[in-house]
């Protein structure tokens, strides 16, 4: 057995909705070996959004344990979460989100504004990024001056500049083109093939899933086995 | 780039709004630094060496009642006045004025009076020629440039609160003092043109000493007390502020209306920068989920409300002290920015942006006409017929400007900060752009 660097034991989240209350994630276990291209698939509401922002330190659950690199994210305070953040964890969304008054290169070197890099470093780690998703050419470019695909490659080069362990993507192909989709799924396969990333994916997409190197999949906040 | 440029780039990303947002700041706080600047003016009278040796000896029961001639001898006998000489308000209408004439008349002695104006230039010649002739007057620079009067002209004045009307001849132009602006005339000839009723306006005495003023204040109230004509001797600049007072409690006015420019300032920079953070809810969940801390973005609202602010303040506080310090230069800055808007619409126009194209036309109509009445009256005194002599914008108002936008700016950015703190990062992802 590889070595996990998730481990998830006994994982609940429960949304109260005024007296309602939801059951998004059911006592989930689950362990992601490093290297691992995850997807994560189910129908909407399944609670596998949840279970990455659990994972990823953007939401915490109800109970149970969620640690990444021995660290149990559950327990840290929101501070130390942020810098957990920036250190270990790489997010792409469905929408880019991108800022839009900054250019590619702004975009990408982001994150780097809170490690101590000089300029030269962080210069040369953002040319590095947008190098290997093959937009090095385009790096003083605003977010609407490049298609969809260029918007998710500069994402993923955000996700990758402060050399993370663990990549998350929510369904980062849903706004592209079947075009533009393969390129960024193939991008993060080389991710986690050849620089040893673990990625974790959301996708509705079978197509997608199957760049992927396990999918799980989730229905009412439960894994089926 | 760094934090600095990120916080710059986010403020000037709707440009339309920002600019908005700092020129409302910027009228807001002109307008205030002109209110504090008027009521400094009203409140606090030049206090030269001069005015502080004068006394100014009126009626007890009102300015408006006159006093007995006769008190002149009483008056030369206190000890520690060293000059003493009627000084009677006439407050006439100089002919050409229609309504309000912004200088003043005052009927005084010519041979007395010399001590008591220590401060006023007046060639020798034409101090003789103003004691030699009764009907005579002196006027003061600034009146005589208004209406450009020379020596030997005549001044026909319509009596307002006098029974009579007077003409005088202009025999002498004198300047120096903290007002050159009145007319100085013989209270014999006022007398005759009376009927002689005995009686003057006011009393101005001058003191020996700074120290004795006090004491000779004090020695004249008693002087007349108990006779049928009590005064009320006091310091030139109690007896000024005692004049603004009859105007109501103008300060309070001033406060007041300070106060709801603030409050309608405060209003615009609240709302604009919760729409600015509104907006953009989902990057900042995006800079959460980035590493960044709750702090840190604090910081970059805080930072880019007090800039805007500040931006505001800068031009405000320091557009009222070009245009109040040097009002032509100022006028002709504004006629400038006037050009640079007409030329801006234009551009916009041609560009298809029609709202911000309109609005820079709007903006620059009102901007050339106020220019064009700056660069025309030329300072404080033309723009304001002659009512305030000096409008200085003082340090102290300028620190004022950037206190209110430093305290505007964390106001402003309050709501924001909270409504961000209370948010967390899967709830500010799911926010609509």
């Amino acid at each position: 057995m590889a070595v996990p660097i998730v481990t998830i034991r006994n994982l609940s989240k429960v949304y109260a909705q005024g007296e309602i209350q939801v059951t998004a994630l059911d006592k989930i276990s689950l362990d992601i070996s490093v290297g691992e291209f995850l997807t994560l698939m189910g129908p909407s509401g399944s609670g596998k959004s949840t279970l990455l922002h659990i994972i990823a330190g953007i939401d915490r659950p109800t109970s149970g344990e969620c640690r990444v690199q021995d660290v149990d994210v559950t327990k840290l305070n929101e501070s130390k979460l942020a810098d957990w953040r920036n250190q270990n964890v790489g997010f792409i969304f469905q929408t880019f989100n991108l800022i839009p008054v900054l250019t590619a290169f702004e975009n990408v070197e982001l994150p780097l504004l809170l490690t101590r890099l000089g300029g030269n470093e962080r210069k040369t780690r953002v040319q590095a990024a947008l190098g290997l998703v093959g937009l090095g050419d385009r790096s003083h470019h605003l977010p609407k001056q490049l298609s969809g695909g260029q918007e998710q490659r500069v994402a993923i080069a955000r996700a990758l500049v402060t050399d993370p362990k663990l990549i998350v993507a929510d369904e980062p192909t849903g706004n592209l083109d079947s075009n533009s989709a393969q390129d960024v799924l193939k991008v993060l396969q080389l991710l986690s093939r050849e620089a040893g990333k673990t990625v974790i994916m959301v996708t509705h997409d079978p197509k997608a899933a199957a760049f992927g190197s396990r999918s799980i999949h989730l229905e009412k906040g439960e894994l089926l086995k | 780039m760094t934090l600095a440029t990120f916080i710059v780039k986010n403020a000037l990303r709707n440009k339309r709004r920002a600019t908005l947002s700092i020129l409302s700041v910027a009228i807001s706080l002109f307008l205030l630094v002109t209110l504090q600047v008027a009521m400094r003016e009203l409140m606090n009278p030049i206090n030269d060496e001069g005015s502080s040796l004068r006394i100014i000896v009126r009626n007890k029961v009102s300015l408006a009642q006159p006093l007995p001639a006769r008190q002149l001898q009483v008056l030369d006998r206190i000890p520690g006045i060293v000059a003493v000489s009627p000084f009677s308000f006439f407050g006439g209408l100089y002919k050409g004025d229609e309504k309000f004439t912004s200088f003043a008349q005052f009927a005084v002695d010519p041979k007395r009076c010399g001590p008591l104006l220590s401060d006023a230039k007046l060639p020798p010649e034409q101090l003789q020629a103003w004691l030699a002739d009764r009907t005579s007057c002196i006027v003061g620079k600034l009146t005589v440039d208004r209406y450009q009067l020379k020596i030997g002209d005549r001044m026909q004045f319509t009596g307002q609160y006098y029974p009579c009307d007077l003409e005088l001849k202009v025999v002498g132009i004198y300047q120096g003092t903290a007002d050159d602006r009145n007319v100085m005339f013989h209270q014999s000839y006022l007398d005759e043109s009376l009927g002689k009723p005995g009686t003057v306006g006011t009393w101005w005495v001058r003191a020996a000493s700074v120290d004795e003023a006090p004491l000779v204040t004090d020695r004249i109230n008693k002087a007349f007390a108990n006779s049928s004509a009590e005064v009320r001797a006091e310091s030139e600049r109690a007896f000024v502020l005692g004049f603004v007072s009859m105007w109501a409690n103008i300060k309070t006015l001033i406060t007041r209306i300070s106060v709801v420019v603030l409050f309608a300032l405060v209003l615009v920079a609240v709302s604009t920068m919760s729409m600015a953070i509104r907006e953009r809810f989902r990057e900042l969940a995006i800079l959460k989920a980035l590493g960044f801390k709750r702090r840190e973005l604090f910081a970059f609202i805080l930072a880019e409300s007090v800039g805007l602010a500040v931006a505001g303040a800068l031009i405000g506080g320091f557009g009222a002290w070009l245009v109040f310090t040097y009002m032509r230069v100022g006028g002709i800055v504004l006629a400038l920015v006037a050009l640079g808007l007409f030329a801006m619409c234009v551009y916009l126009l041609i560009k298809r942006q029609w709202l911000t194209g309109i609005l820079a036309l709007f903006a620059a109509m009102p901007v050339a006409m106020l220019g064009a009445t700056l660069a025309q009256a030329g300072s404080i005194q033309g723009l304001t017929n002659g009512m305030f002599l000096l409008f200085e914008v003082t340090p102290q108002m300028l620190g004022l400007v950037f206190v209110v936008a430093g305290v505007l700016g964390v106001l402003a950015a309050l709501a924001p900060m909270i409504a961000v703190a209370r948010t967390s990062v899967v709830q500010g992802l799911k926010t609509l752009d």
